[in-house]
């Protein structure tokens, strides 16, 4: 390979590294979510955690973005509006995702 | 409760800030769906060709202010809570351009004022690092979202002090940017209001374009910019333009 090719797959590799991070940036920005007057993130660990604690308890305490507690008392609502803002932002990441790796080196 | 969104738009020698208010106020509309108030000079309002179906507030701004060595009117955002007519209002830099509607969620929450504390370069260069220069935590004063209340009230007071007494604030916290800036007055106020504690912010991150990128083209979703050689593209995500002659593409 001559120093002109390894630069243009090294240029081709840096721009879907920039256009990666950017996505994935407006992937986190699109989990933030407001419930009840209180910012949430509806990433992996808040889900999991409400799913777990809906499993015995009717009703609990989260603490939201700014570590203020937040009572949940309609985990099913609750937890619904999570998965459903995770989905639509790591959908659209993933989309977008596959453009960015369709592009031939 | 009534909505809207508040700017400040004075065009200065070198830049005429309301054509990029023309872009930033369409944005807002299709985007956010919001009202909007600009604060403007007579000047510019006298240069503003077919000016936009705004509710507009007319003052006589200070101009005793420069950054990166260039003229830089923006020192009445202090004032946000006495010009906006909303009883809860975003404000917004007229080169923050809105590619979303994610900013509308932050008026229903309980918060009386939040505001950002983070920024990232979409370059992914680091070019904005050098703006951490100090002993408190910076905010970005890009965008603030208030309800009109007396804790409200307060912050903003605080940060007409500040404004008065700038270089002393700015020797207490070892900021050596000493042109004023709203992003430290705004965090040396929260600072002093939260009893120099940490507050309530937007846990989100400012997409920011940097100055040395070149913008060439951009519609109701998107923008794509340039690099040196690399071009890149950011769409659906608001984004913080540093670089004012894209009004010219």
């Amino acid at each position: 390979m001559d120093i002109n090719e390894l630069k243009r797959h090294s240029d081709l590799s840096f721009d879907r590294a920039v256009a990666k991070k950017n996505l994935l940036s407006r992937a986190e920005s699109e989990l933030i979510t407001v419930y009840r007057d209180h910012i949430f993130r509806a990433d992996a660990v808040t889900i999991s955690t409400v799913r777990a604690l809906k499993e015995s308890h009717d009703q609990f305490y989260m603490l939201d973005s700014n570590s203020n507690p937040v009572e949940i008392d309609n985990p099913a609502e609750f937890l619904n509006l999570l998965i459903e803002r995770q989905q639509a932002a790591l959908n659209s990441y993933h989309q977008a995702y596959q453009s960015l790796k369709s592009l031939k080196d | 409760m009534i909505k809207g969104v508040l700017m400040y738009c004075f065009d200065t020698d070198l830049v005429a800030y309301h054509c990029i208010a023309d872009i930033s106020i369409g944005l807002v509309k299709q985007h956010l769906g919001l009202p909007v108030t600009v604060v403007t000079n007579q000047h510019t309002l006298d240069h503003w060709q077919n000016p936009p179906d705004v509710n507009f507030i007319i003052i006589n701004n200070d101009t005793n202010n420069t950054k990166l060595g260039q003229p830089w009117y923006n020192l009445e955002r202090c004032e946000a809570i006495d010009h906006s007519p909303y009883d809860c209002t975003i404000v917004i830099d007229v080169d923050y351009l809105c590619f979303s509607k994610k900013l509308l969620q932050y008026t229903e929450t309980a918060h009386d004022f939040l505001i950002h504390s983070a920024a990232h370069d979409v370059s992914y260069r680091q070019a904005l690092t050098y703006e951490r220069k100090s002993m408190l935590p910076l905010v970005w004063a890009t965008v603030l979202i208030f309800k009109k209340t007396d804790k409200t009230r307060r912050i903003f007071d605080a940060v007409k002090l500040v404004k008065s007494y700038y270089q002393h604030f700015c020797n207490l916290y070892r900021i050596d940017y000493k042109n004023f800036r709203n992003d430290y007055a705004f965090a040396i106020a929260l600072n002093q209001c939260n009893g120099y504690h940490e507050y309530d912010i937007i846990p989100d991150s400012i997409a920011t374009l940097p100055h040395d990128c070149a913008v060439l083209s951009y519609n109701n979703v998107s923008l794509n910019y340039r690099y040196l050689d690399k071009i890149n593209r950011i769409e659906g995500q608001d984004l913080h333009v540093l670089n004012k002659g894209f009004v010219n593409v």
